[in-house]
């Protein structure tokens, strides 16, 4: 079943010259796709091909310049009042920059909590409880709920901004660069909570991100981003085992990797 | 832009009019019957009518508002044949009281309000900022609880009081000060100057007391900001550092604050102008209302609200100057 | 020749309402000319801490003890006029978070031209000149327009790029590099770490380089730092590192890299 479907979607950002002259550039260029209820539909691809700013009109955080967008069959393009909050409370998106994303006045417990409040969701339990328990399932101290965004790391923060969209129990999440800035084992703690959900409660996800390793893991599909348009849409093991596209290619070419000889060694001492 | 500036001029003259016809509900319908207190204590009921006929207060009431809405930007005449007075846009009405026309009283208080305000509002930003600069880079320094504490107590002082002290202490008992007179600034400049000083410094202190908490606050949050710690990671000169990538994050949004109450204060600063009787718009105000004389009270509320509403749209253009993120852009 | 950048026995402590938290604890590591150290390690063990310390940049209610020293120069005890000319000239960051970490009021092409210009002098069109090669160098497409625009108008990797350039535009001889190409795609990153190699082999310039990309260290770091809850728990040669680890968070961090050519599991099914 999809869940939310895209169709044409095209962002043009006007910006002023130093004459005053304005240019408009396609960020995104009638781009469409689908995502289907349950399912993780990566979106990897170049720097600035207009992956964020896809993100962003499927949140509904941008006004696309044309084309539309359905959720569970119902024109959201340009929903607003009740349609729109109800559209929040199903969507929710982790960014790709997590300090900017953050209220840096807000303690990491109000930063968990607004998003239930806003919901009207009452948590079974006590709100503080709630919050600490989110903290703990991202690998994060709980402890330090009463700290503000400022005293974590970077990848503490991202991890603050993972817990703040599974707070309300959405069913669509649209994960920007998530995972970028935690450590490997983090990364698996979370990639692994991410998919339990998936498993026990449905959830679907929009996952961009440049790790190709961690997108082959998680999604089902994947989607390539080249210059504002999609390149490349086909099931995981297709994109990577049989890619068609030029582009796809070099993409899957340049991922680096560990020296075959260390790794042969460290395996061999183990 | 173009289409944005459009859309938020409809506004403005939307919601003039809609305080043009509240306001005339308010002063024309449920006040006193103004024939009655124009014909004063030897009155005959035909008088009250034949000022009721001049003044076209025996129409229904749309006629009488669309009489007075459309005066404002037409002109319009009262009463007929020998009797009849034009009236020429922007006729606000004649004073019940003096028999001036509005127009022409607004007219002349008009500069004394806005000297007052000008006056004030460059003092108040510039101690306000300075005094909260300073505290914010000093924070935590016996300067900067000084300089805050004094800020809490200067705030909480009712302009009344201070007015009536500094008047006391300057012109009573120094005699430094003249007593305040709206002289015109090419009259004499030294007595001009001497004459708003005070009305200046009175209702500056409050402002600039609220100026420096905001700035501070603002300076303070900014300082903690990652993108001041790229700066000094350059190696920019401090004065540098504060003034380009502090300063302006900080003080972008005191603007906002500023030009509202800027706006509010050029509809007239009521108190400080009785105590110190210069005869601006506020003044005008307090009396209008004391002798319930309409067309006078309903003129300064216009007044206001124009300034404020008008204020409103500048604020945000000049916002949008500001800060870069929220631009207006065409699509 | 002695070592570009020394760090001895460096602690940073933050004091707390619960009291002082040691955040980095005798971390001690050099840099050499045209060397470049990795620092991998848990997400929130220090890494940001130490880099910050070098520059003198560390946040309110964090102070640093022990021995840092950038070309004989003792850090820790510099005056903030030394500060200021080591920081942007010889010693630079590109800071995790560029979104935030650039000023959103100003131009890119302004903020890299004011870093230019406090060092080197000169016209503020001659800046321009270098600003917009210094855009180009790191792949950013049209260059020349694109240096009038805001942060907010990149995208996240792009912005990455900006703070690189930032980074590299008076050619400094320590890089510090915390997480700089987490927001770009595999071709991009392999162009900016040639471009940084290249700059290490050019002009000397030595380098810390923090990421969580086990697969970049490997190919750009002669040594490797690994770190864990503010301890230095193995430093060594790559190749040590990586071939043959000492330490079990060591191993353990090596074992969890997912794997491009990993069998996949049920998951795709
Ligand atoms: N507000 C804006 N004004 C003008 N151009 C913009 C704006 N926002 C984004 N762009 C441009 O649109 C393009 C797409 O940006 P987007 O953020 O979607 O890229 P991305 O695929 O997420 O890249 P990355 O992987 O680097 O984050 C970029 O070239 C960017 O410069
Ligand atoms: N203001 C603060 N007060 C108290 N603790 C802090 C403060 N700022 C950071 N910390 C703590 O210091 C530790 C080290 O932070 P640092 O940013 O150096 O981590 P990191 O290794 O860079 O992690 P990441 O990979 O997630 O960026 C973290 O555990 C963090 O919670
Ligand atoms: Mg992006
Ligand atoms: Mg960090």
């Amino acid at each position: 079943m999809t869940l939310l479907r895209a169709k044409d979607l095209t962002k043009r950002f006007v910006s002023r010259g130093p004459l005053g002259a304005k240019a408009a550039f396609t960020a995104v260029d009638r781009v469409s796709f689908d995502v289907r209820l349950g399912e993780t539909l990566a979106v990897v691809g170049e720097s600035g091909s207009g992956k964020s700013t896809t993100a962003r009109m499927i949140a509904k955080l941008l006004e696309p310049s044309e084309g539309t967008l359905e959720f569970e069959g119902e024109d959201v393009t340009r929903a607003k009042g009740a349609a729109l909050a109800r559209f929040r409370g199903n969507v929710q998106v982790v960014f790709q920059d997590p300090f900017s994303s953050l209220n840096p006045r807000h303690t990491v417990e109000r930063i968990l909590m607004a998003p239930l409040v806003y919901q009207g969701i009452a948590p079974h339990g006590s709100r503080r409880a709630h919050a600490k328990e989110l903290m703990e399932r991202v690998g994060l101290d709980p402890d330090h709920s009463l700290r503000y965004p400022a005293q974590f790391s970077g990848g503490q923060a991202q991890r603050i901004g993972i817990a703040r969209a599974l707070a309300v129990n959405p069913k669509l999440v649209i994960c920007d660069e998530a995972v970028s800035a935690l450590d490997v084992s983090v990364q698996a703690q979370v990639i692994e909570l991410l998919r339990r959900l998936q498993h026990e409660s449905g959830f679907s996800y929009v996952f961009i991100a440049h790790d190709l390793a961690v997108v082959r893991q998680i999604a089902q599909r994947v989607a390539v981003m080249s210059k504002g348009r999609i390149v490349e849409l086909g099931t995981t093991a297709q994109v990577f085992g049989d890619p068609r596209d030029e582009y796809t290619r070099t993409l899957l070419a340049a991922i680096p990797r560990i020296d075959p000889e260390w790794e042969r060694r460290r395996r061999e001492r183990a | 832009m173009a289409r944005y500036l459009a859309g938020r001029a409809a506004g403005v003259v939307l919601i003039l009019f809609l305080v043009c016809l509240f306001t005339f509900i308010i002063f024309f319908t449920l006040s006193p019957d103004p024939a009655v207190m124009i014909c004063g204590k030897t009155c005959t009921p035909e008088r009250i009518d034949q000022i009721r006929g001049v003044l076209g207060l025996d129409e229904p009431f749309p006629a009488q508002f669309l009489g007075f809405f459309a005066g404002i930007f037409a002109g319009r005449d009262y009463g007929e044949g020998a009797n009849l007075v034009h009236c020429a846009a922007p006729c606000l009405g004649y004073s019940f009281q003096t028999n001036q026309s509005v127009w022409d009283m607004v007219v002349e208080r008009l500069p004394v309000s806005a000297t007052v305000a000008i006056g004030a509002a460059v003092l108040w930003l510039f101690i306000g900022i300075v005094a909260g600069l300073l505290s914010a880079v000093k924070e935590g320094t016996w300067w900067d609880r000084a300089a805050m504490g004094l800020a809490l107590g200067g705030s909480s002082i009712p302009n009344y009081v201070l007015a009536l002290a500094l008047q006391y202490v300057l012109v009573v008992q120094l005699q430094v000060l003249p007593f305040p007179q709206a002289v015109p600034f090419s009259d004499d400049p030294a007595l001009w100057f001497q004459s708003y000083l005070m009305p200046w410094l009175v209702l500056a202190t409050g402002y600039a007391c609220l100026y420096a908490r905001l700035t501070r606050a603002n300076v303070i949050d900014t300082l903690a900001e990652n993108f001041m710690r790229t700066a000094r990671s350059k190696g920019l000169s401090p004065a540098l550092t504060l003034r380009r990538h502090a300063l302006r994050p900080a003080l972008t949004p005191i603007t906002t604050i500023f030009g509202m109450d800027f706006a509010a204060l050029l509809g007239g600063a009521l108190i400080t102008e009785t105590v110190f009787g210069l005869n601006g718009v506020g003044k005008m105000a307090a009396d209008s209302i004391a002798k319930n004389d309409q067309p006078v009270i309903m003129a300064v509320t216009l007044l206001a609200a124009f300034f404020v509403v008008i204020g409103n749209v500048v604020v945000d253009l000049v916002y949008t100057r500001l800060d870069p993120r929220v631009r207006i852009t065409a699509r | 020749m002695s070592d570009l950048l020394v760090v001895e026995d460096l602690t940073v402590t933050f004091s707390t309402a619960r009291g002082p938290v040691d955040v980095v604890k005798d971390v001690s590591f050099t840099v050499g000319r045209d060397e470049t150290v990795g620092i991998v390690g848990e997400s929130g063990s220090g890494k940001s801490m130490t880099s910050l310390a070098i520059m003198g940049l560390l946040p309110k209610g964090a102070a640093a003890r022990g021995t840092i020293r950038l070309d004989g120069t003792d850090v820790l005890g510099a005056s903030p006029r030394e500060l200021r000319q080591l920081r942007g000239d010889r010693m630079s960051m590109i800071f995790q978070d560029p979104l935030s970490s650039l000023n959103p009021y100003y131009t890119v092409g302004l903020q890299i031209e004011e870093l230019y210009r406090a060092h080197r002098g000169g016209s503020r069109a001659a800046a321009r000149e270098v600003v917009v090669g210094a855009l180009r160098q790191v792949g950013l497409p049209d260059p020349e327009r694109r240096a009038g625009h805001y942060p907010h108008q990149f995208s996240g990797g792009q912005r990455q790029r900006i703070m690189i350039a930032m980074a590299l535009v008076c050619s400094p001889s320590l890089l510090i590099a915390d997480e700089p190409t987490t927001a770009l795609d595999v071709t991009v990153q392999a162009q900016i770490l040639r471009l940084l190699a290249d700059l290490r082999e050019q002009s000397g310039m030595g380098m810390v380089f923090i990421t969580h990309d086990l697969a970049v260290i490997s190919s750009i770091a002669t040594r490797v730092l690994v770190m864990r809850r503010g301890e230095q728990v193995e430093y060594g040669t790559a190749e040590q590192v990586f071939a043959e680890p000492r330490h079990d968070y060591t191993r353990m961090l090596l074992d969890s890299i997912p794997r491009i050519d990993d069998p996949l599991d049920e998951v795709s099914a």
